[in-house]
């Protein structure tokens, strides 16, 4: 069993990785303990709102490289730790076993090498496996520099891999993360998802990264705007096949000439995974959310935002749009666009069906008809109108030294 | 009329054919205050009329009765009328309704199916096994909704070598999985000899969740949303660290 100071040290060191998912893999139970969730699980949820679905920790917490914005670069005093690959694997099967978890998030501080660290993280996976007969979900971190070789090795026992891309620009990477860049980042997420799309051609047995790759990038850090990450974002769908970008609002955990003091607004990276969402589920472009050199509006939702400066499309008739217009009307989400269409087959719908379906007419009853009927606000009223619902929600309690957005708004007059 | 049955499918099926011309009929299967001069009937289940309306409405809609069986497992006080309004729509209509949004009962059925869905879906991250010394699993829960069965397959699929119970500590009953049969069964009290190293476990697992929360991004409110208080009492994490009796290693067992 695993001592409880390096379960400490190694998750402490793993928790800012904010890959939660466990969903996308339908591996199936031969014979040993687990199998796969396709829609994915949440075991547990932590005080900071977030779930715990895997097992996220680090192999080992000693890092040869010195990135500025990572708890564990090696100027970093900090304890350090490696665990072995049987007590990963012992922690995970007594975990599951007891459905504290839905399987392993491993990665780890680049040890000795990056070609060292990815052969230790593909042995640790391939025992769990192998010895320990575990079938449920695993997500390897991938190590950037490693060998391909053993890369592709490890998305044999893996659900998913995950190179992180960490910061939105090549120009952001070679100032605070030195020893990365780009094509050690990007170009592996290529090969795996050339490998993937062989492995498949060619029927082979087994499974190759079930639940595909993932990517994440610290947003706050650095100065990109929100335009330019969206658009990154979009390519990594589009081109690199990605099943998911994750963003994480910088927490400023060290201190450094080259980083912000302050933590990223929670705010924005809302804001980010709204237009993410947008990208993947509402077939919306980035192109036409915002340009490259602008932020997300804060005041408004991307959907919303979107709607505002695109008010000669609306309002539309509930009973007619198409569900591509649908999926556009601020407020009205996938499932309420999909049970509008249902619904509609059978009756005219009004306003009183709308309701009583639960669809949140907030925003969208400025932006739609039913039956005919409109119960909005005049045009040049409504972004009046929605800014200040929006104000009012964000409105909270102020103390001498809080330093939210509200407050500066305070300071500046503007509230 | 008030018709009072005893929650079983069959005594549903039952009373939606004795209440079928009745304008304004109230189905329960618990208590009601009666008013004064209010009809009643107590519902006697009739196999062969159950097995005959069955078999009419599975021709309108051949997925009908796993609507049925979750309504009924629903927790909700009112799903008795629920089921009952949503079947004599289907009789009507006689075709699948389950689309109509447009239509209350509709709706009800639908809110209430979700719900019960949802629970289940919860409870496959929520349920949290204590080892015992015999190598089985034991997992004490207390859904709103009667899921406590439904939630076998998932996990006999996963562990299908390791015999679990899990107790429905509210409705006093327990679905078993012996390792190779599943069955329900009333259990009270079970009496649960702790594996040697089950407290031990615990104990990494509390660290791990305190560990790996992020105190500078506090969101209580969203915790809870996401996972509401009433589900931590079998949650070894959400136990407080210290219990009454001030020891902190102290198992987590069914009050």
């Amino acid at each position: 069993m695993i001592d409880e100071r390096t379960l400490t040290i190694l998750t402490e060191s793993a928790k800012y990785d904010v890959s939660c998912s466990s969903s996308g893999s339908d591996r199936r139970n031969e014979g040993g303990i687990g199998n796969g969730y396709a829609s994915g699980c949440c075991h547990s949820f932590t005080p900071d709102g977030r779930c715990i679905s895997l097992l996220k920790i680090l192999l080992s917490n000693d890092c040869i490289y010195n990135c500025k914005y990572c708890l564990n670069r090696r100027d970093n005093d900090l304890p350090r730790a490696t665990a072995t690959a049987d007590d990963i694997c012992g922690l995970v099967m007594d975990f599951y076993k007891r459905n504290y978890i839905e399987g392993l998030f491993l990665s780890s501080a680049v040890h000795i090498s990056p070609n060292h660290t990815m052969e230790q993280l593909c042995l640790v996976v391939k025992k769990l496996r192998e010895e320990y007969g575990f079938h449920g979900y695993i997500h390897v971190k991938g190590i950037p520099r490693a060998d391909m070789e053993i890369v592709n090795r490890t998305a044999l026992f893996a659900d998913r891999m995950s190179f992180n891309i960490e910061l939105p620009s090549e120009s952001s990477l070679k100032l605070l993360a030195p020893q990365k860049d780009k094509e050690s980042l990007l170009l592996p997420m290529a090969k795996l998802q050339r490998e993937k799309a062989v492995f498949r051609a060619e029927k082979r047995k087994g499974h190759f990264l079930p639940a595909g790759q993932t990517t994440q990038m610290i947003v706050g850090a650095s100065p990109e705007k929100d335009g330019s990450i969206l658009r990154l974002s979009q390519g990594l769908y589009r081109k690199n096949g990605l099943k998911r970008v994750y963003y994480s609002s910088y927490v400023p955990v060290l201190h450094d000439a080259l980083l912000p003091e302050v933590a990223g607004g929670a705010l924005r990276e809302h804001r980010l995974y709204q237009a993410d969402w947008l990208l993947r589920f509402y077939g919306f472009d980035a192109e036409e959310l915002l340009p490259p050199d602008e932020d997300l509006s804060l005041e408004f939702d991307p959907k919303c935002a979107w709607a505002l400066s695109h008010m000669e499309h609306f309002p539309v008739e509930v009973n007619r749009a198409p569900l591509e217009m649908l999926l556009r009307v601020p407020g009205i989400g996938a499932r309420s666009a999909q049970r509008i269409c249902a619904a509609r087959r059978y009756t005219r719908l009004t306003f009183e069906h709308l309701k009583k379906m639960r669809v949140v007419l907030k925003r969208a009853k400025h932006f739609i008809t039913a039956s005919g009927k409109f119960y909005g606000a005049a045009e040049n009223a409504i972004r009046g109108l929605l800014s200040a619902q929006e104000a009012h929600a964000n409105a909270t309690q102020l103390d001498l030294f809080s330093m939210n957005e509200t407050a500066l708004s305070a300071l500046t007059g503007e509230l | 009329m008030i018709y009072f049955y005893d929650g079983t499918k069959e005594a549903f099926l039952t009373a939606l054919v004795l209440s079928f011309r009745d304008s304004d009929p109230f189905l329960t299967s618990g208590n009601k205050q009666l008013v004064l001069g209010q009809e009643t009937a107590f519902v006697r289940t009739d196999q062969d009329k159950a097995k005959k309306v069955e078999e009419r409405l599975l021709s309108f809609d051949k997925d009908c009765m796993h609507d049925l069986d979750t309504i009924l497992r629903s927790g909700d006080v009112g799903k008795d009328n629920v089921a009952l309004a949503y079947f004599r729509l289907l009789a009507e209509k006689k075709c699948p309704v389950r689309m109509m949004l447009g239509e209350d009962a509709v709706l009800a059925a639908d809110e209430c199916i979700h719900r019960v869905g949802f629970e289940i879906h919860r409870f496959h991250g929520f349920v949290r096994f204590l080892g015992t010394a015999s190598g089985a699993l034991y997992a004490p829960i207390s859904p709103d909704n009667d899921i406590c069965d439904l939630l076998v397959p998932h996990f006999r699929a996963r562990m299908p070598k390791i015999p679990f119970v899990i107790h429905d500590v509210k409705r006093k009953k327990a679905a078993v999985y012996d390792g190779e049969n599943t069955f329900l069964a009333p259990l009270d009290e079970a009496e649960v000899v702790l594996a040697a190293d089950e407290t031990a476990w615990q104990r990494l697992w509390r660290k791990y969740y305190d560990s790996v929360n992020i105190p500078s991004r506090e969101r209580l409110k969203q915790m809870r949303g996401y996972m509401p208080v009433r589900y931590w009492k079998f949650m070894p994490e959400k136990r407080p660290f210290h219990d009454a009796e001030g020891d902190e290693d102290a198992p987590v067992l069914p009050s």
